[in-house]
């Protein structure tokens, strides 16, 4: 696997929260951010010649478990995140009865 | 197998693409819940089953589902009417002028309208005190509706100048939080 090519998606993910003008968009780039920064780190983690790391009889050398754990700890408080600023999202619309991030920074001045 | 990697990564780079460039957002809803997919499979490919069994169940199924109940309801337009007459009341037999006014106003912004009628609205009030967009109160001198809304909200302009054409509505502008 080629860590340049996941790379490329943490960009696009960068440039979608920079350029969208929704905000519900700009929650779902910060999640493809988080999922491909996740990718990262696996692939960083699993060297060639080694196997799933599940203890059995004859086993030979394996992927590092720590990583995996923490991903696993980072994929369940993204959730929570998204779930609180979506929360966020529809209070600003009830409030301003607007979503585009370009009208709400004007209304605020 | 390491040619099933780099096609799956590309198609992760094509359905980020599809996404950035889309407008609708149920369509980039429905396209990150497959991105969530394809990158579970990679995480599978990496050797960690246990994160790709995470990702499938959270990723790819409960965030989209917090999603799509955030944009359902954020298009609802809350409604709450202390009138006693059917002015604003729809049934089989006739739908009110006020009525068919709201109406109008939601299906050009492509809201979904809910009008709660006094009794029901004293037992979801304190659920939703913060998401109540307009309240319809009679005003006893002139005999005209009042529609009272948040200032702050760029939609109450659009509804006063529709309202310039009923001659038994008015639109009432209001500062933070509408109060009874």
């Amino acid at each position: 696997m080629n860590p340049i090519l996941t790379f490329i998606v943490v960009l696009l993910g960068i440039y979608g929260l920079c350029n969208s003008r929704n905000l519900i968009k700009s929650i779902i780039c910060l999640n493809i951010v988080q999922t491909s920064v996740i990718l990262l780190f696996l692939n960083f983690a699993n060297f060639s010649g080694s196997g799933i790391p599940i203890i059995t009889g004859n086993t030979g050398e394996m992927t590092d478990p720590l990583p995996q754990a923490l991903m696993i700890t980072a994929i369940v408080i993204g959730a929570a995140i998204t779930a609180l600023s979506l929360m966020i999202c529809v209070k600003i619309f009830h409030y301003y009865g607007t979503l585009n991030w370009h009208e709400l920074i004007r209304m605020e001045d | 197998m390491a040619t099933i990697e780099t096609l799956l990564q590309f198609l992760l780079i094509i359905t980020t693409l599809v996404i950035i460039f889309s407008k609708n957002n149920l369509k980039i809803i429905i396209f990150f819940s497959a991105s969530s997919l394809i990158t579970a499979s990679l995480y599978f490919f990496n050797k960690a089953p246990d994160v790709a069994l995470a990702e499938v169940a959270i990723g790819s199924a409960i965030t989209p589902l917090i999603f799509l109940m955030a944009i359902t309801r954020q298009k609802d337009f809350v409604v709450i009417n202390r009138t006693e007459d059917d002015f604003f009341n729809k049934s089989l037999s006739r739908t009110g002028d006020g009525y068919q006014f709201l109406e109008k106003f939601t299906e050009h912004y492509q809201l979904k309208l809910s009008i709660y009628n006094k009794k029901l609205a004293n037992g979801i009030g304190v659920l939703r005190s913060g998401d109540v967009d307009l309240t319809i109160q009679m005003c006893p001198s002139t005999k005209k509706y009042l529609l009272k809304g948040k200032e702050s909200n760029i939609l109450m302009n659009k509804l006063e100048q529709m309202a310039l054409e009923e001659p038994l509505i008015e639109i009432l502008k209001v500062r933070g939080e509408i109060s009874d």
